[in-house]
């Protein structure tokens, strides 16, 4: 998975989403959830990093199973299933809205975890020819994310040591961290500017990102897959 | 090959009075030059102007010319000015756009049009002659502020620009990354030629590498040239620079030792599981004044951080006894911090709020506002965000706003960061009056090993991942 294209990769992986936008089965569902974990395991995502990261999404899984069992279609509800895509069987709607969760969760791990940020983003200026502006500046806002988090909790820390309590996203918090965002986006322009970025002009590439025949074979074989199991 | 400035007359704002007032100069390639003078008097601005960086990105020209080797900077498009003029910079948290030391490299290289085949054998030569090839792999977030200056530098090599600019380059790194910084630039001066033109408020580092100094005032540049062995000391010294071997003279009360405040045993911090520090014990007096020092990326911000909060901890840090993570909410002001950034420190929308927020619930809350904001000469200002402020007076009501609290401890990293002689002076009397007269513990860290010498009682360097008294 990490070797395939990024851009290709972001392709496929939406085109498995949009099937399953549109079809209500939770046996796709099931076997895209398994078929994403089988990929991250083979592609050496570390299994106590998927474990944390699919706490949450397990919660959530938890919470639209009991939304759709107690939500079924029956006597109860103002509507009749063949108005909607939901099912008589209680445990079997629950089941389907758990999944749905799941597989989406899955999709999404696949493509964050096994793809390299650089890359992407080099990918998309080739692939989807997005503006080399908006590229490098997109890496840039990245590398200064880690600085973003160190600010936050800077202002955080002045803020208790003044003796004063604010909940995770007051606005007094948030404050400080536009006026500084404003600040770092002017310096790192600057800074990319003297290192002779333009953003309008010729460059040559060190990596170079194309589309291999694996890509597309890739593409193909999982729309194909989600195809075979709607049916 | 030189920079020659005519008649420059620039602005920030229209309605305001110019920062450089018909400044004429011309500063020669065959020599490293130092532009220093005190705070706001135009040197950055004339740096700015000369990287072509101005007017394009801020700020007004309203007469007069600045050419480097003929051509003026602001006409060219980034990627030929590069080849032009490099920049360094003061914050090297803000340099860089990739994610490791050897994507920014590539980065320049890819700017320069430069073939594919040549790139990596061009990064590994611009990495060893910064000494840096062992760092070629690091996210660079992951380094310290002078491994970051040191990449910069590399950068610098790269694009091979005709004239470097350094814009206070040294000021948040350690004396031995700014040495080998300073030479590598003598180097690039003397083999390839390249003009080397840098502000600063710090001469030391320059000594033995520099060739002349030029001293800049209410935006005119001083006629005095002179040459680093031979400095007017006095003349700098009122301009607000900070001369080397130049003793701050501070005027404070002696120091009456008290109980012990804070108390650290074993204290440990890591990050992302490598430890930083490992066993950092000491004892901080009420009254007393400590400076903590201690070279580039030894943890001296990440034991302020454990100390200020911002950082989990292990091993104890004990304020009168008492853990200092468990302090209760009503007991954390006891532990006031100044940040490098006044900006950090900021809580409140005015000016007036931000002192009044410490003094909540005393009777005479606002008459001693009024009181502290007119001895910051801040009064005037009382009314309008703490983000307008200059950089001066923000500093100035960070420090007074701390002042309001009962502290017991001031923990400060770097307060007189980036700041000319005078403001460092002004910043630290305060704090150390403060220490002196309310019994405070005050720490600090700082770089400037004179500063340390001349304010605190005790020095303590952090080494080894322990803190020892020099």
């Amino acid at each position: 998975m990490r070797t395939l294209n990024p851009a290709m990769k972001f392709v496929t992986l939406l085109c498995v989403t949009f099937v399953l936008a549109f079809r209500y089965n939770p046996v796709l569902n099931l076997a895209v959830f398994a078929l994403c974990m089988a990929a991250l395991l083979i592609s050496r995502v570390k299994p106590k990093t998927l474990g944390l990261l699919m706490l949450p999404i397990l919660l959530a899984a938890v919470g639209m199973f009991f939304t759709g069992y107690r939500f079924s279609a029956d006597a109860s509800m103002p509507v009749a299933a063949a108005d909607f895509l939901v099912s008589n069987s209680q445990v079997w709607n629950g089941v389907a809205q758990a999944s749905r969760v799941l597989a989406y969760a899955g999709v999404g791990f696949l493509f964050t975890l096994t793809t390299d940020r650089i890359l992407m983003v080099k990918s998309f200026e080739k692939q989807f020819h997005l503006p080399q502006v908006w590229a490098y500046g997109l890496l840039a806002a990245w590398g200064v994310f880690p600085q973003a988090v160190q600010e936050y909790k800077r202002t955080r820390a002045a803020f208790r040591a003044r003796g004063l309590s604010v909940f995770p996203v007051s606005p007094a918090l948030m404050k400080p961290l536009l006026v500084k965002s404003v600040r770092w986006s002017e310096e790192l322009a600057i800074a990319m500017e003297s290192k002779g970025f333009s953003g309008e002009e010729k460059r040559t590439e060190y990596m170079e990102v194309r589309v291999h025949a694996r890509d597309w074979l890739f593409l193909i074989f999982c729309v194909a897959l989600v195809c075979v199991f709607s049916i | 090959m030189s920079i020659r400035i005519e008649h420059l007359k620039f602005t920030y704002f229209e309605d305001r009075k110019d920062i450089l007032c018909d400044l004429s100069a011309e500063f020669d390639a065959g020599e490293i030059t130092i532009l220093t003078g005190s705070s706001g008097c135009g040197k950055s601005t004339l740096l700015y102007l000369a990287a072509g960086i101005y007017p394009h990105s801020a700020g007004i020209r309203r007469s007069g010319t600045v050419s480097v080797e003929g051509v003026r900077p602001d006409s060219l498009t980034p990627s030929k000015r590069c080849h032009l003029v490099g920049m360094m910079f003061q914050n090297p948290e803000l340099q860089f756009c990739m994610d490791t030391v050897e994507h920014e490299l590539l980065f320049c290289l890819e700017n320069l049009c430069t073939p594919r085949e040549k790139m990596m054998t061009q990064v590994e030569e611009a990495l060893a002659f910064c000494e840096i090839s062992h760092l070629k792999k690091r996210t660079l977030h992951s380094l310290s502020g002078g491994e970051r200056q040191k990449v910069m530098l590399a950068c610098m090599t790269l694009l091979s620009p005709k004239w470097l600019l350094l814009d206070e380059p040294f000021a948040n790194i350690d004396d031995a990354s700014a040495r080998m910084i300073a030479g590598k630039l003598k180097e690039l001066n003397r083999t390839k030629g390249i003009g080397i033109l840098a502000v600063d408020h710090r001469l030391e580092n320059w000594l033995g590498i520099a060739d002349q100094v030029r001293v800049m005032e209410n935006g005119v540049l001083r006629p005095e040239v002179m040459d680093v062995s031979t400095l007017d000391g006095a003349l700098l010294k009122e301009l607000g620079v900070i001369v080397p071997g130049e003793a701050y003279e501070p005027e404070l009360p002696a120091a009456k030792p008290g109980e012990v405040v804070l108390k650290l045993r074993h204290l440990a911090v890591k990050h992302e599981n490598n430890p930083i520090f490992t066993d950092v014990n000491a004892d901080f007096r009420s009254g007393c004044i400590y400076a903590i020092v201690g070279e580039s990326g030894c943890g001296k911000s990440s034991l302020f951080g454990a100390l200020s909060g911002l950082y989990s901890y292990g091993g104890q840090a004990l304020l009168e006894n008492r853990e200092l993570r468990k302090l209760r909410k009503k007991e954390l002001g006891k532990v006031g911090f100044v940040t490098q950034n006044p900006q950090d420190q900021f809580v409140s929308d005015t000016v007036r709020e931000e002192i009044l927020v410490g003094l909540k619930g005393q009777p005479d809350a606002e008459a001693k506002t009024e009181e502290i904001l007119r001895g910051i000469k801040l009064w005037r200002y009382r009314d309008i965000s703490p983000y307008m402020l200059s950089q001066g007076q923000q500093r100035r009501l960070g420090v007074a706003a701390l002042m309001a609290y009962p502290c017991k401890a001031l923990v400060c990293d770097e307060p007189t960061y980036a700041q000319d002689r005078n403001n460092t002076a002004a910043i630290m009397d305060a704090l150390c009056r403060q220490a002196r007269e309310h019994g405070v513990a005050l720490i600090f860290s700082t770089h400037d090993r004179q500063l340390a010498k001349d304010y605190a009682d005790q020095i303590l360097e952090l080494k080894g991942g322990g803190l020892c008294v020099r």
